[in-house]
């Protein structure tokens, strides 16, 4: 017997009893009256931050304005997003801007998966993170957000909160682990 | 991979004799138990949550062949190559088997505690292929050439002078430079380079959906996504206990993870992979080791629940006093103090005593496991199967005549409170009771026995 009969004959062997699946929808879970400020808040102190678009504005205004000195930029919300071939060619990346479909008030979380996208290492390689998110997409929690989201880009989605970080070291919180070193949402 | 000798009371006395980095391992803890409980204060659902949480696991334990048979089913539509592994050995080999097909020189490795339970690691370093962790914590372990303390704060028994130490001589960083910056930047300019140059990657899973064939990787660092969208071969190597039934389950699961584990809303990255990155090939081995033999325990399955949040140990008065490098198995704290335990008695019973009984990890685990519970059951495992220090066995066989006998467990007490205080210190500075940090309790005039009688005659 292959080892994947052998598993699943001593797994049937010794089931225990379950209950039935629960219907995780008929729990109240808890909801905000501003979903945007409790995102903002939250993601303030992950090492990110959110704006709202105003009127007149443009992301790339709002981008320029932060960072007025970077590098190479790689915009996937332009009409024609640059390409690569191999994800190595993102490496040297200083600003990505992308498209982030749902936020998250909870979790200061942005669902990330863009069909136009060829190569997700985009979003880990570049220092700084640009999210641009539509302004009414933002939903309270995660439940909401899973009966929302899809896998748009070939097999991966994430949900992204804030920047990359650790406190591996003495349990001091530092930004920028391996990822990004700074996130900003944009809701337009 | 761990010394399996570890015996849980000298190791934790050992750690103790430094007594200010004791205390420092201890605090440091305790807050992320207390960033825990405000986390879980904010939510008025966190105990729904728990019980939604506790059911699905324990419905899905049911019917777990079902389910990772319609996992397979579904990866395999999606592309991906699914690998079934009985043992460590077998994990070992299939991973090599596959890493030498594609010629693999260099691997890297996000956070998996079942590869270092299978010992991954110097399989394949004995086979020429390098392997360099990623996460912050384990890359340091890894250079000390030592097990992670803890599943999610792998480096949580140092210092930052000593990683700073180690990093001086193992990347070049500047001597005496002790800030946590400087160190976690220099570490990611030198695992950049490693990401960008590796043949191959491999994640751990958080959870793997029956649903969508997907599984989930979940970190604060982005060294799983780093390291699965560069190099074109992805494995994923998961317990088949990561099961979850539907994708809308994350909806429960990902609210607790983070909040118990380090009382964060939720972790940086939660990504979803169901394919690999174009151009590349992703490979899931399902590994059993032992699950299978604990799922048909009536009185331990419930430990396969686990999500590995690390709750119970960073709650457990031991843990926080003893580091996870006191504990024989793998991994450390009340929840391995169960699988441990399980898995091989003989090595790990003394691990079932590294707990107070005071329930407290029960209490905070996001799927209700009754650990402390499995923790007494272990302990009687322990004594049957002989693994106990003679004194030990002597004192609870001791212990058992006299509570099977209460008129002379009533003298013996009775005789104890007269004789102990007129003892002269010398003879009890031997006596457990007298170690370092411990003082011999005074003796009270009466036993709870006596006081209790005593005052149900003044109400009479």
């Amino acid at each position: 017997m292959s080892s994947r009969e052998t598993i699943l004959a001593r797994l049937r062997q010794n089931r225990p009893q379950g209950p039935a699946l629960p219907d995780i929808h008929a729990v109240p879970f808890i909801t905000f009256e501003n979903k945007f400020d409790a995102f903002a808040t939250l993601v303030r102190n992950l090492g990110g931050d959110a704006v709202q678009l105003q009127p007149g504005e443009t992301v790339q205004d709002i981008v320029a304005q932060r960072w007025p000195q970077h590098g190479r930029v790689a915009d996937l919300t332009a009409t024609t997003p640059e390409q690569v071939t191999a994800p190595h060619d993102w490496h040297d990346v200083d600003i990505a801007i992308v498209p982030g479909e749902l936020a998250v008030a909870e979790s200061a979380a942005v669902w990330v998966s863009h069909s136009g996208n060829s190569q997700r290492a985009l979003y880990f390689l570049t220092q700084k993170l640009v999210l641009v998110v539509p302004k009414d997409a933002i939903v309270d929690t995660m439940r909401d957000a899973y009966t929302r989201v899809s896998i748009r880009e070939h097999g991966f989605g994430a949900f992204i909160s804030g920047s990359s970080r650790t406190a591996d070291i003495e349990q001091s919180l530092v930004m920028g682990a391996h990822g990004a070193m700074a996130a900003l949402v944009i809701f337009v | 991979m761990k010394n399996d000798n570890i015996n849980h009371a000298e190791a934790a006395a050992a750690f103790l004799q430094d007594r200010e980095q004791a205390r420092w391992h201890d605090s440091a803890i305790w807050w992320v138990r207390q960033k825990r409980d405000m986390q879980a204060k904010q939510l008025p659902e966190w105990e729904q949550l728990r019980s939604l949480a506790q059911q699905i696991k324990a419905h899905t334990l049911s019917k777990l062949d079902e389910y990772l048979e319609q996992f397979q089913r579904n990866a395999e539509q999606n592309g991906v190559t699914v690998h079934w592994a009985s043992d460590a050995d077998e994990h070992n080999r299939i991973v090599h088997g596959i890493l030498a097909a594609g010629g693999v020189k260099k691997l890297v490795k996000s956070k998996s505690m079942l590869t270092e339970e299978c010992g991954l690691n110097p399989y394949l370093e004995q086979r020429g292929i390098a392997v360099i962790d990623t996460d912050l914590g384990e890359r340091i372990v890894q250079l000390r050439h030592e097990p992670p303390s803890h599943i999610v704060m792998p480096a949580i028994h140092l210092k930052k002078e000593q990683i700073s130490e180690l990093f001086h001589k193992e990347l070049g960083t500047e001597a005496g430079n002790n800030d946590p910056t400087y160190l976690t930047h220099a570490a990611r300019a030198n695992l950049r380079e490693h990401f960008l140059t590796a043949d191959a990657g491999l994640t751990g899973v958080n959870f793997a959906i029956a649903e969508t064939g997907g599984v989930v990787v979940c970190t604060n660092e982005g060294n799983a996504d780093l390291g699965t969208a560069l190099p074109p071969i992805h494995i994923a190597s998961m317990g088949l206990e990561k099961i979850i039934p539907k994708q809308e389950h994350l909806g429960v699961f990902t609210r607790l993870l983070a909040r118990s584990a380090i009382g964060s809303p939720i972790t940086t990255y939660t990504s979803h992979f169901q394919q690999a990155r174009p151009g590349g090939q992703m490979h899931i081995v399902i590994v059993d080791n032992g699950r299978s033999d604990i799922l048909g325990n009536d009185d331990f399955y419930q430990s396969l629940r686990c999500i590995r949040c690390g709750a119970c140990m960073n709650t457990c008065p031991v843990y926080r006093r003893s580091t996870g490098h006191s504990y024989s198995y793998i991994i450390p704290g009340p929840i391995g103090s169960t699988l441990g335990p399980s898995r091989d008695i003989k090595k790990h019973g003394s691990m079932a005593f590294a707990c107070t009984t005071c329930g407290s990890c029960s209490n905070v685990c996001p799927v209700k496991i009754n650990l402390h519970e499995q923790l007494i059951l272990q302990r009687k495992r322990a004594f049957d199967a002989g693994t106990l220090k003679p004194a030990k066995k002597m004192g609870l066989l001791a212990m058992r005549f006299l509570t099977q006998h209460p008129s002379l467990l009533d003298a013996g007490g009775k005789l104890m409170r007269k004789v102990v205080p007129i003892v002269p210190q010398a003879l009890t500075r031997h006596s457990a009771w007298s170690r370092p940090g411990r003082e011999l309790p005074d003796m009270p005039a009466q036993s709870f026995k006596e006081m209790w009688q005593a005052r149900k005659e003044n109400k009479s």
